[in-house]
């Protein structure tokens, strides 16, 4: 059982590694884009706020992903040993589809992965008869489903609204503009803390709540989710920007500077604070699409000079994608991994 | 090389106006080479008038691939803060720039510039040096096109804007009263020009007048763009 803890914890630490690599970095790429921060800034920015956020508000969303979905305390009550099984194939699933994604540069969420590979646990354990389908959370599950499309169309308005508000009261009674640019440069590396934090909450549960729900079924941890944990995760996720998350916010910096800093601090302030309230809520969501609708929201305000609607389409055929075939992943890894042991 | 990232940042489309500001400058550039064009036209310099004809030909030709490149950069799925049917037909006048400075510069290689009176001569670096000051100054216009975006259309950048289409305006209808007084005096020294010298010159005077024309309609097209947002 020790060799089976291990790897969730390998598998979860992987995972912190990408989510750190790609969607913080994603996050903080419009800082270091409008020249608001230095990419080593960001990194040192990203670091300290990403493993606050985790540690100090990731609670909530990992125990949504440990046992928010699937009821782990009525399966190990039954059957113990399965809920480690079927978390390490959680887990994995999500490390495998997410990596797959990665590749091939398709726009997928860790979030959802985890959400799907999760599922695909409990519905094969109610296909077992361990539980029956209706034990499923479908009432949570249809709720963090809604909140994926709530998210970025939320993100969209926010960011639609504050930056009216910045066109009205700073870019329209301007005579120099540059220097009302200045003045949201400094702004930023407090969006940017704010980001990092946001992100940092949310995201931790991707990589640390299969783990936080094998532990707790072990014994090891009592029912809360104990520090040590999203301490792991929050280490994880730094140190995947660190190694390989500074060169997606080059290329991402890069390629976005039509995002000047009072349009880049509506979108990250916009999605900072979607964030964190699904964080409140529990709720996991995807950093990464909420910055995109958030851009979005800038972009119909006016503040773009083009921006393309195309790529919702490739975010929503993600989304649909990626639920069905991490739970599929997770059900067949789950049979094999049973076979094993 | 593969980058290995999840991002969606695609959003953030490339900037049109950025090619736009680059394909006016294009073809300001072919009119001010068309000046040089025709000072050695009239002083019967044929060697530099050939070297600034290509020169003209090569920058109309980067025009084109600019004009190309914009087209391109707008499908469907594409937003801009501005109706894209005018930015094309804003976009098309302005393209014209150049075709007529390139259209000025082969007329002018067809016959060459022998027994003017130099009152002529004179006629037609008067409408040429017009028609290039009609081409700065919509120049000018397109410049502040980037202060519009930044600002995001601010009513004071727009106010500021659209007081120099009216001035291009202008020019385009000095170059107007210069084609007619130029065309006259072609009339008047019929004779000594000849049938064909005759004909040659009105279509000079023709090209040359259809850049500032061409100017002043892109200057109008380009206010139609920031009102009808």
């Amino acid at each position: 059982m020790d060799l089976l803890v291990i790897a969730i914890i390998l598998a979860g630490l992987y995972m912190a590694w990408n989510i750190g690599a790609n969607d913080l970095a994603n996050a903080m790429g419009t800082s270091v884009g409008t020249g608001a921060l230095t990419i080593k800034q960001v990194i040192i920015i990203a670091a300290v706020f990403e493993f606050l956020g985790a540690v100090f508000f990731g609670k909530r969303v990992t125990s949504t992903i440990a046992k928010g979905i699937v009821p782990i305390d009525m399966i190990s009550s039954i059957h113990p040993d399965i809920v480690v099984l079927g978390m390490l194939a959680a887990i994995l699933a999500a490390s495998f589809w997410v990596t797959l994604a990665t590749f091939y540069n398709l726009p997928v969420s860790t979030s959802h992965s985890i959400v799907g590979s999760v599922l695909g646990f409990g519905l094969i354990a109610a296909f077992n008869g361990t539980i029956s389908f209706s034990d499923i959370h479908w009432g949570a599950l249809i709720t963090i489903v809604a909140s994926w499309f709530v998210s970025p169309a939320l993100g969209a308005i926010l960011a639609f609204l504050i930056f009216s508000i910045i066109r009205r009261l700073y870019l329209h009674r301007a005579s120099d503009m540059p220097a009302v640019e200045k003045k949201f440069l400094f702004l930023q590396l407090i969006t940017g803390c704010y980001i990092a934090f946001a992100h940092g909450s949310n995201d931790v549960a991707n990589a640390v709540g299969p783990l936080s729900a094998a532990l707790n079924v072990l014994g090891v941890t009592g029912t809360e989710v104990p520090l040590w944990i999203l301490v792991m995760g929050g280490l994880g996720m730094v140190i995947g920007m660190a190694t390989w998350g500074y060169k997606v916010v080059e290329t991402i910096g890069s390629k976005i500077t039509e995002l000047t800093p009072t349009r880049g601090f509506s979108a990250q302030f916009a999605t900072a604070s979607v964030v964190l309230l699904h964080s409140y809520s529990s709720l996991p969501i995807s950093t990464t699409h909420t910055l995109v609708g958030s851009v979005i929201g800038v972009g119909l305000a006016g503040g773009l000079a083009a921006v393309d609607l195309g790529v919702i389409w490739r975010i929503i055929s993600s989304w649909i994608a990626t639920v069905p075939i991490a739970a599929l992943t997770s059900a067949i890894i789950f049979v094999g991994l049973e076979v094993i042991f | 090389m593969k980058d290995y990232i999840r991002s969606v940042l695609d959003v953030v489309a490339e900037s049109p106006f950025v090619p736009l500001e680059k394909h006016a400058r294009k073809g300001v550039l072919a009119v001010e080479k068309l000046a040089e064009a025709m000072e050695a036209y009239c002083s019967g310099n044929q060697a530099l008038l050939d070297e600034r004809t290509d020169e003209i030909d090569v920058l109309e030709h980067e025009a084109d691939k600019i004009k190309q490149k914009i087209r391109a950069s707008i499908p469907s799925s594409v937003r801009l803060p501005v109706n894209k049917k005018d930015l094309l037909s804003f976009l098309k006048q302005q393209d014209s720039i150049a075709d007529f400075a390139q259209a000025s510069a082969y007329w002018m290689t067809l016959r060459p510039c022998k027994d003017l009176p130099d009152e002529i001569k004179e006629g037609f670096l008067e409408l040429m040096a017009a028609s290039l000051k009609a081409a700065r100054m919509y120049d000018q216009l397109v410049g502040e096109l980037y202060k519009l975006l930044a600002t995001s259309f601010s009513k004071e950048e727009i106010r500021e804007t659209l007081q120099i289409v009216p001035e291009v305006e202008k020019l385009e209808h000095d170059v107007d009263v210069l084609e007619t007084a130029l065309l006259k005096k072609i009339f008047e020294h019929e004779s000594a020009i000849g049938g064909a010298g005759v004909c040659h010159l009105m279509g000079l005077v023709e090209r040359i007048g259809g850049i500032a024309d061409k100017s002043a309609s892109a200057a109008d097209r380009l206010r139609s763009m920031i009102l009808r947002r």
